[in-house]
């Protein structure tokens, strides 16, 4: 079966691509989101006593730190995923997007059908 | 020291135990649907819940009242890379649930999933790996449900109650609240906790609010009580030093140990949300987006567990002594009883309300979801496929009936260290469905039987290694870590096998693309992973997914 049939409509193709997207944005998304990640994996950076703050060794107040810093990045990367690819009500059988205000003109792999 | 009842603290804690359970009840009447005889209304909340009233149930369900206790223990007992490594846990928790859990929203509002496993169904047309995907999540989610119960049991010991002495007298308060908690569940459903959510979180925000600003106070203040752990540290270091064990108790994480505590965290954060129980709430929330905002908001939690694992060094500042009803050293009482001992009776008693409140709702949405996969993907699966909505509904409830009953007679007639062994191994079981259920969001390239290998593999290996992890407390399944084949450092069991379970899935999947095994059929279609409320529903067709029906 070719991926762009529709098990549901024997014949009639299915909404099949992705809505359309930044991808540059996506990627700006992505960053933000893997820069918590990335930066509490690596322990050695943060595996020490000093320096201090109001007697809380590093060890503990940077990771606390990264609480409210994942927050922010992680919101920020929400409000971009909606900019980067708006959501796209489907028809009511689901076979398609409805026709709508669409920020990027056309999907690339309209050409291919 | 425990000396008898502590009266005050037992009133307060039954009074709050009695408003939730009504609360419990009244739930059914919340946003009343129209009929509760479906598994989107009982086992979903009618898939209704907005951001905060998912906040509060996804808080409520995964910070549960056993990590209220077992984090601040492990702190305690053998401490950063044990203890503190919940809260990186749960800080990288939700840049990666960011990522897919609004994909798994979506398709599962296109194709009315309620399990993980309908996904992996529907997805790769296979019955063996949605089996086995769902028995998964079965089999991790019981011994969770038992430590619910373990929490609740840890209260109510240092309160005097339970424990040692005639079985019946010492069980009965666990029993009684057990059983309310089974009612309410059964008659509400999803409901219930996403009520209860509301007093559990600020009862737990009040007590750690108020334990960590009087606490450090009381014993000598923040500097005194890290110089004290660290003591604790190098002692332990250098009995470690004579006796040629490794340290029983680390201040700070040491260069051997860097990779078990990033893989610690890494691996329960990629692990938590492949429990069905995380999943449960999400699916119940009522939009594409809602889980996405929740991953901005729910680190307020994150932060909270993190004061709350540093009382465990506050306990050893204090002087904390956490000795059972059965005069045994238990450091899983480390936390009530350092509440116990440093605040009047009766906000002793809210503490203990807050941890016994806090053990009911993850107790309750972790049964529902348990029933919700034992009735889509075993019951309908393979004994009743033509089962109707209402049938299926009934067959849950009494499901989470079931599951209940069988966490508390574990709980009752097993050793405790039981359930915390199965849960670390569940943990590890877990992980193991990641690949089938986050990569499938993405890519039909694995095979589905390639798949399956590769949680097998990853499953038996994780096993092994657990069994063979020995600690003071028991000779098999002591611990989350070992040392990685060929490197030696120790890390998250659940990690390595991981690995090992992707690089066979992807040999495996090579093989078989390569002698053009059969693809199972695929239901889903791009669009399905970005609908968003308000989207239409695929309508579910009878028999085989190539007959067409008409749609309505």
């Amino acid at each position: 079966m070719s991926p762009s049939a529709n098990p549901y409509r024997p014949g009639r193709p299915a909404a099949h691509e992705a809505p359309p997207a930044n991808t540059g944005l996506l990627v700006v998304a992505g960053v933000l989101l893997a820069i918590p990640v990335v930066a509490l994996l690596l322990v050695n950076t943060y595996a020490r006593k000093e320096p201090t703050l109001g007697g809380f060794p590093f060890f503990i107040w940077y990771q606390f730190l990264w609480v409210f810093l994942c927050s922010g990045f992680t919101y920020a990367a929400y409000r971009i995923v909606l900019i980067a690819r708006p959501h796209v009500p489907m028809t009511e059988d689901g076979t398609a997007y409805l026709d709508g205000p669409s920020p990027t003109p056309t999907l690339e792999k309209e050409g291919d059908r | 020291m425990n000396t008898g009842i502590n009266v005050v603290a037992l009133i307060v804690l039954i009074v709050l135990f009695a408003v939730v359970a009504v609360m419990g009840f009244l739930a059914s009447r919340w946003r009343r649907p129209t009929s509760m005889e479906s598994l989107d209304e009982w086992g979903l909340g009618g898939r209704s819940f907005g951001t905060w009233v998912t906040w509060f149930l996804l808080g409520g369900d995964l910070y549960t009242a056993y990590t209220f206790v077992a984090v601040p223990a492990a702190m305690f007992s053998a401490g950063a890379v044990s203890g503190f490594f919940a809260v990186p846990y749960t800080i990288v928790l939700y840049p990666i649930i960011f990522v897919f859990m609004s994909r798994l929203w979506s398709v599962s509002h296109r194709h009315g999933y309620v399990t993980p496993a309908d996904f992996v169904a529907g997805r790769h047309g296979s019955r063996g790996l949605s089996l086995a995907i769902a028995v998964t999540g079965f089999v991790a989610t019981m011994p969770y449900i038992a430590l619910q119960l373990v929490g609740i049991q840890a209260v109510l010991e240092v309160a005097g109650v339970g424990g040692g002495g005639n079985a019946f007298a010492a069980d009965a308060p666990l029993f009684v609240a057990f059983i309310l908690l089974a009612i309410y569940t059964y008659t509400s459903g999803l409901r219930a906790p996403a009520i209860i959510a509301f007093v559990k979180d600020i009862l737990i925000y009040l007590v750690i609010i108020v334990a960590v600003i009087y606490l450090p106070s009381k014993f000598g203040g923040w500097a005194h009580i890290f110089d004290v752990a660290q003591a604790k540290g190098d002692a332990s270091v250098a009995a470690a030093r004579t006796s040629g064990k490794p340290a029983a108790f680390t201040f700070l994480p040491g260069g051997q140990q860097y990779w078990a505590y990033a893989s610690l965290a890494l691996g329960s954060a990629m692990a938590l949300f492949m429990y069905p129980h995380s999943i449960t709430a999400t699916l119940s929330s009522k939009s594409r987006n809602t889980i996405r905002r929740n991953a901005a908001i729910l680190p307020a939690y994150s932060f909270v567990l993190g004061l709350l694992a540093l009382l465990g060094w506050i306990a050893i500042a204090a002087g904390t002594k956490p000795i059972g009803l059965n005069g045994k050293a238990n450091p899983q009482l480390i936390i009530p009883q350092l509440f116990e001992d440093s605040f009047p009776a009766w906000f002793a008693g809210v503490a203990f309300a807050a941890i016994a409140i806090g053990a009911l709702v993850p107790a309750a949405i972790m049964s529902i979801a348990a029933a919700n996969t034992f009735t889509r993907n075993i019951y309908k699966e393979w004994i009743k496929p033509d089962a109707t909505p209402k049938q299926e509904a009934q067959v849950s409830k009494i499901a989470s009936l079931v599951v209940k009953a069988f966490a508390l007679v574990f709980v009752l007639t097993m050793d405790k260290q039981n359930a915390i062994n199965l849960q670390l191994l569940g943990g590890i079981w877990i992980l193991q469905t990641f690949p089938s259920i986050v990569f499938s969001l993405y890519t039909r390239w694995f095979h589905r039987w390639g798949l399956l290998l590769g949680w097998a593999v990853g499953m038996i290996y994780g096993t092994v290694k657990a069994y063979g992890v020995a600690s003071a407390a028991t000779p098999h399944f002591g611990g989350s870590l070992a040392a990685i084949e060929g490197w030696g450092n120790l890390g998250y069991i659940a990690v390595t096998a991981f690995v090992l379970n992707v690089v066979v899935s992807v040999v495996a999947t090579l093989v078989l693309r390569a002698v053009d095994a059969p693809a199972g059929t695929d239901v889903t279609i791009p669009a399905d992973y970005f609908a968003d409320e308000g989207d239409p529903r695929v309508v579910r067709l009878p028999a085989t997914p190539a007959e067409s029906t008409p749609s309505p």
